[in-house]
């Protein structure tokens, strides 16, 4: 058995915590693969609140959650701070006059 | 035919509706061609038809992604012309394909040394974005698109004309191929300690 296999096998179970009661638990399986759909708010099948309630109470997969996480942060922030150069609106500006003339 | 008033409405609907997403065109740009003057020659072509078209554009709908459609389209017809890249992408249409293994391989290399992933916020930007450019195009576009410009997975499989299931499974691999590229990154570093056994 690989490393990943018995990992996986460790992931296979519910959430060792309690967690909130009225919201059906999932495994950790389940909420290890929706992961990017949660984050994405594109979840089907499964409510936001039931993973959400999964990554708050297992210590074993928030990690995961808390990885993801930090990967968007930094894609947001690497992407938020590329800009156009500032003379291609004037270029762009100047071509769709052109384009009206 | 177009009357003189029209033509100002329409530049002026132009102006305020498609030109505020320059930038995010741009970046989209930046990242499909991988060099600066392609990028801006590609936006440019972009405003350009879409201006032209602006007749056909419906108002008050996501201008950006329709603008993002275009400027895909323009830059895959240059590619096939060039054939600058010869990439072949084998994917599994679907969910994330059955037997992919949902615990992340990053976190196992991470594990004891920065569970979390704290490591991917010491990366320069421009790091990040050679990372991106790494990528076949079909896993860049989804990537660029749901990372760094926020759109939802139905206008995604819109822009790449493919399933929504399609778009998750690009998501998916492009997500791990590019968290790979980035942890070796952050590994050569001295970001993070290498895991031993698990980062041959």
């Amino acid at each position: 058995m690989s490393f990943l296999d018995k990992l996986r096998s460790l992931f296979a179970g519910t959430p060792e915590a309690g967690g909130d009661s009225a919201v059906p638990a999932i495994p950790c399986e389940e909420a290890l693969s929706v992961v990017h759909d949660f984050l994405d708010g594109e979840l089907e099948g499964v409510s936001h609140e039931q993973v959400k309630a999964h990554f708050d109470a297992c210590q074993r997969c928030y990690p995961h959650l808390r990885l993801e996480e930090h990967y968007r942060q930094a894609m947001r922030r690497a992407g938020s701070r590329q800009q156009a150069p500032p003379g291609l609106k004037v270029k762009l500006m100047e071509l769709l006059a052109e384009a009206d003339a | 035919m177009t009357e003189p008033g029209e033509r100002v409405d329409s530049a002026a609907s132009f102006e305020a509706e498609a030109l505020p997403h320059l930038d995010a065109v741009y970046r989209f740009a930046l990242r499909l061609s991988g060099a600066p003057d392609q990028a801006e020659d590609l936006v440019q072509e972009t405003f350009l038809r879409a201006y032209k078209s602006w007749g056909q554009y419906t108002r008050g709908t996501a201008a950006k992604s329709w603008l993002f459609t275009i400027c895909r389209n323009v830059f895959l017809r240059a590619r096939e012309r060039r054939q600058r890249h010869n990439e072949i992408v084998t994917e599994n249409v679907g969910r994330e394909g059955p037997g992919v293994n949902p615990v992340n391989p990053i976190w196992v290399s991470v594990l004891g040394v920065d569970p979390e992933g704290d490591f991917f916020e010491s990366i320069v930007d421009e790091r990040i974005m050679e990372a991106i450019d790494d990528l076949p195009e079909e896993y860049r576009t989804a990537v660029v698109l749901s990372d760094l410009e926020g759109l939802p997975y139905a206008d995604i499989a819109e822009l790449m004309e493919v399933p929504v299931g399609t778009v998750k499974s690009r998501l998916f691999r492009g997500r791990r191929q590019l968290q790979t590229i980035l942890y070796d990154y952050a590994v050569e570093m001295g970001y993070i300690a290498a895991r031993a056994g698990t980062d041959e």
